[in-house]
């Protein structure tokens, strides 16, 4: 009887061990809480994207520390900070003295989520997202790479633009943090030399949730607890007063609009063409080139991804003919038939190798898209770097920029081009990853990742040769997969380079270095 | 696009003590459910699994991508006889997929080992209950992440199952059995996946499943001969749907139900050589595919 007890523990003992082991997936980044390696005091005269000045969003002055007002505001963030439940701990702990990169962990998250092309109707037709009604089946939007690469770049833009105008004011107010003011107050996160006024916690938090509410609009109530949330965290750990709060919310909701107004009339809504269209593109290619580019899918989808993406108007470049690639070898080439060459050569010996970095960099339907990857390896080396949040801001604007540029710039590539697919080239051709519902050339992975590659680079230089060699695997990913041949990598890796040209150019001018 | 589950081996494997025990009890009582002291038995089974028609989540479709969805399996096991209670068993699956649609390259290569230990822990007259534990890892470094075409779940997995078996004198018999799958994480090429949420790790936690089966069936012609009809099937404990016009993935929550029917024959008069022949068909599932299954297979009884 002993041993059946024993053994009935011992299994008991081995089977909580086996299930909290496996349940210890993170959903999320780890890292410690941590102080800003420089506060940029002179951030407030950096020069924005779209504000014309860091002041064109008026702020109200903030009542003097000395005032009635001021005092009862203290008194709250003292017994507030003082007494701190566990639930709030946990909450300051998750949103740190940095939560704009949680909130691009958020971005990415949202976009992994509706990154869902629609099923076909029973007849064969497809339907679309329908912004006007997003809640109904195929959800609003579909967060492909060109619409998730717009919306990092509006929330990045936007964050950049919104914490220029708050270092602006900080230092015009010079309002003391609430530490400062009354030193037994106790903080939560590591105190700066940083003035209060406005919150720039609440900037990052209201920017995030306006832009991120009219990117995923049905993501409005979870966006909107998010934020309070992190507002809250502010002033829990005893880092601003209600009014820094409050300022901050307003700021940075009266930013967002500014690149909403933007975004509602930069041709985004014309992207996703009708048929008509459509067809107008391949048949112009096949008149000039003499080939064009079919969906092989099985109904077909009589429509590519976004085949206008490439008239969207971009941040950096002048325009798409100025990073054009020349045109693609012709089918039936030499160049063409040594590319083909290679792919029947690399799937047929696959290595393990190969196969796992083309997994690695799938980056497809129902993941936050290359553009997403390239947002965490901002954030890890935002982290790493231990920025304040309006130096990780312009990391995430000019990366955004140049990425949403790159992928204006591919989608003009490759609907001007309309180069047809190996799979639809090559016949009996097979692949192991889901082939993209876009022309071939150039290649979005190598365009987006030569361009987030070269200006994370022109930022952190010392992580250039492993930010590029990224990029090189990240090209080199498709034609392992067989979705790519080598030339659309290598002129997807120069468009992008030459993209982030344009990028780099506009951060060495913006008083930032 | 979403996989038929891929079962586990271990009713195959018990599948292979059936067909060599009633080999080597043909010296011994007929109920004996066991190989003796020192038997050992080979054999090989070949499995065709086809469907056309899977479940996404609970909505039934088709997908003209896949179009039909083709998993053959060659399965070599072996068993042997520790004691007369005590029997250890051992598969090694090979797999190919293919699908008949679409651009994505099929898959081949070793599947998942597997070893079974089975025991039995009561015998009465008509009536035997047996237990087996089990243990499956994969074979080859095949992907699991490759829906519907992965060869695998790619886990390490335990199982731990028990059996009873009533037999009437005239032959007829029904047997039960239920099992229990703890499964470990699998390992997927990308360090970031969506579920219901994101994780970030190439780290995937398998829901555990339960699995079962309910068979009847009779001995015939001085048992040289069985027919059996078998009600089977699995349900994980846990896993998220497959989303819309979304492909599987291995820690989905799979459910399905299967009828079936076998038939085995023994070569008189010293009946060392076994027949196997099955088929089953998916009656009702869940992020699975509708499979018809075709097993055929050969035995072989050492002294």
């Amino acid at each position: 009887m002993k041993n059946i007890i024993r053994s009935i523990l011992f299994t008991v003992c081995a089977w909580t061990a086996f299930q909290s082991c496996e349940k210890d997936i993170p959903t999320r980044k780890h890292f410690d809480l941590y102080a800003f390696s420089g506060e940029d005091p002179t951030g407030g005269a950096w020069k924005p994207v779209l504000l014309t000045d860091p002041s064109q969003i008026p702020l109200p002055a903030p009542e003097a520390v000395n005032s009635a007002a001021y005092q009862a505001e203290l008194a709250n963030v003292k017994s507030a900070s003082a007494q701190l439940s566990g639930e709030q701990e946990e909450a300051i702990a998750y949103w740190g003295n940095n939560g704009i990169v949680r909130w691009n962990e958020i971005a990415r998250e949202l976009a992994a989520k509706y990154n869902m092309a629609p099923a076909p109707n029973p007849d064969g037709s497809y339907p679309g997202p329908n912004a006007a009604n997003p809640g109904q089946y195929p959800l609003f939007p579909f967060a492909h790479p060109p619409y998730a690469s717009r919306m990092y770049a509006y929330w990045g833009a936007a964050q950049f633009d919104a914490l220029i105008a708050t270092w602006h004011y900080k230092h015009q107010f010079n309002r003391p943090a609430p530490y400062k003011t009354d030193a037994s107050i106790q903080t939560h996160l590591p105190q700066t030399e940083l003035p209060s006024y406005p919150s720039d916690g609440a900037v990052v938090a209201s920017v995030s949730e306006a832009i991120l509410t009219a990117m995923f609009p049905l993501e409005k109530d979870f966006l909107m607890e998010k934020a309070r949330e992190h507002r809250q965290t502010q002033l829990w750990a005893g880092m601003n007063v209600l009014s820094d709060i409050i300022a901050g919310d307003s700021l940075g909701r009266a930013v967002a609009a500014v690149f909403l107004a933007r975004a509602a009339n930069d041709g985004m809504k014309n992207a996703q063409a009708p048929k008509p269209v459509s067809d107008s593109l391949a048949n112009a290619a096949q008149a000039q080139w003499g080939w064009h580019w079919e969906n092989l899918e099985d109904p077909q989808r009589p429509v590519g991804v976004t085949p206008l993406f490439g008239r969207v108007q971009p941040w950096c470049i002048p325009n798409v003919e100025a990073v054009r690639p020349g045109p693609p070898p012709a089918p039936g080439s030499p160049d063409f038939e040594r590319d083909v060459a290679e792919l029947w050569e690399i799937s047929g010996n696959l290595t393990v190798r190969q196969r796992q970095i083309a997994n690695f960099w799938s980056d497809g339907l129902g993941t936050y898209t290359p553009p997403g990857h390239w947002n965490r390896r901002a954030s890890d080396l935002i982290v790493e770097n231990r920025y304040n949040p309006l130096r990780s801001a312009r990391v995430y604007a000019y990366l955004n920029m140049a990425v949403m540029d790159a992928g204006i710039s591919c989608w003009d590539a490759k609907y001007y081009y309309h180069y047809p697919r190996p799979s639809q080239a090559v016949p009996g051709f097979t692949t192991i990853l889901g082939i993209p519902n876009f022309p071939s050339y150039t290649s979005g992975h190598s365009t987006f990742s030569a361009a987030a590659a070269e200006v994370l680079s022109h930022i952190f230089p010392s992580d250039r040769a492993s930010l590029e060699a990224w990029a090189e695997e990240a090209a080199i990913s498709r034609v392992y997969g067989g979705i790519h041949y080598r030339f659309d990598a290598e002129a997807g890796l120069a468009q992008g380079r030459a993209v982030a040209a344009y990028s780099v150019t506009k951060a060495q001018a913006d008083g930032a270095e | 696009m979403k996989n038929k589950f891929l079962y586990r081996s271990l009713p195959a494997a018990l599948l292979l003590l059936w067909l060599c025990v009633q080999s080597a009890g043909a010296q011994t009582p007929i109920d004996a459910i066991l190989m003796p002291k020192g038997g050992l038995c080979i054999g090989i089974f070949y499995t065709q699994d086809n469907w056309n028609e899977y479940w996404e989540g609970t909505l039934k479709r088709d997908n003209g991508n896949v179009g039909v969805l083709k998993r053959q399996t060659v399965l070599p096991m072996v068993a042997f006889g520790l004691t007369d209670r005590i029997n250890v068993l051992a598969a090694l699956p090979w797999v190919r997929t293919h699908a008949t649609a679409g651009q994505i390259r099929g898959a081949s290569g070793l599947q998942d080992w597997g070893v079974w230990v089975k025991a039995e822990v009561l015998k009465a007259e008509h009536l035997s209950l047996q237990a087996a534990l089990g243990a499956t890892g994969p074979a080859s470094n095949y992907l699991p992440d490759y829906f519907p075409l992965n060869l695998g779940l790619g886990n390490v997995e335990g199982t731990a199952r028990a059996i009873a078996q009533y037999r009437l004198d005239n032959g007829v018999y029904t047997r039960l059995q239920a099992g229990y799958h703890l499964r470990g994480n699998t390992t997927i090429e990308r360090n970031y996946y969506y579920t219901t949420q994101g994780y970030y790790s190439d780290q995937v936690d398998m829901p555990n499943a339960v699995t079962y089966s309910f068979a009847i069936g009779r001995w015939m012609n001085d048992d040289a001969f069985k027919a059996e009809i078998i009600y089977d099937g699995l349900h994980t404990t846990g896993g998220h749907d497959i989303r819309r016009q979304d492909v599987g993935f291995p820690s989905n929550r799979m459910i399905f139900q299967r009828l079936g029917a076998s038939l085995q024959y023994y070569f008189p008069p010293s009946q060392k050589i076994g027949l196997f022949a099955s088929g089953g068909y998916v009656l009702n599932g869940r992020n699975v595919g509708q499979s018809t299954v075709l097993t055929g297979g050969v035995s072989y009884q050492f002294n």
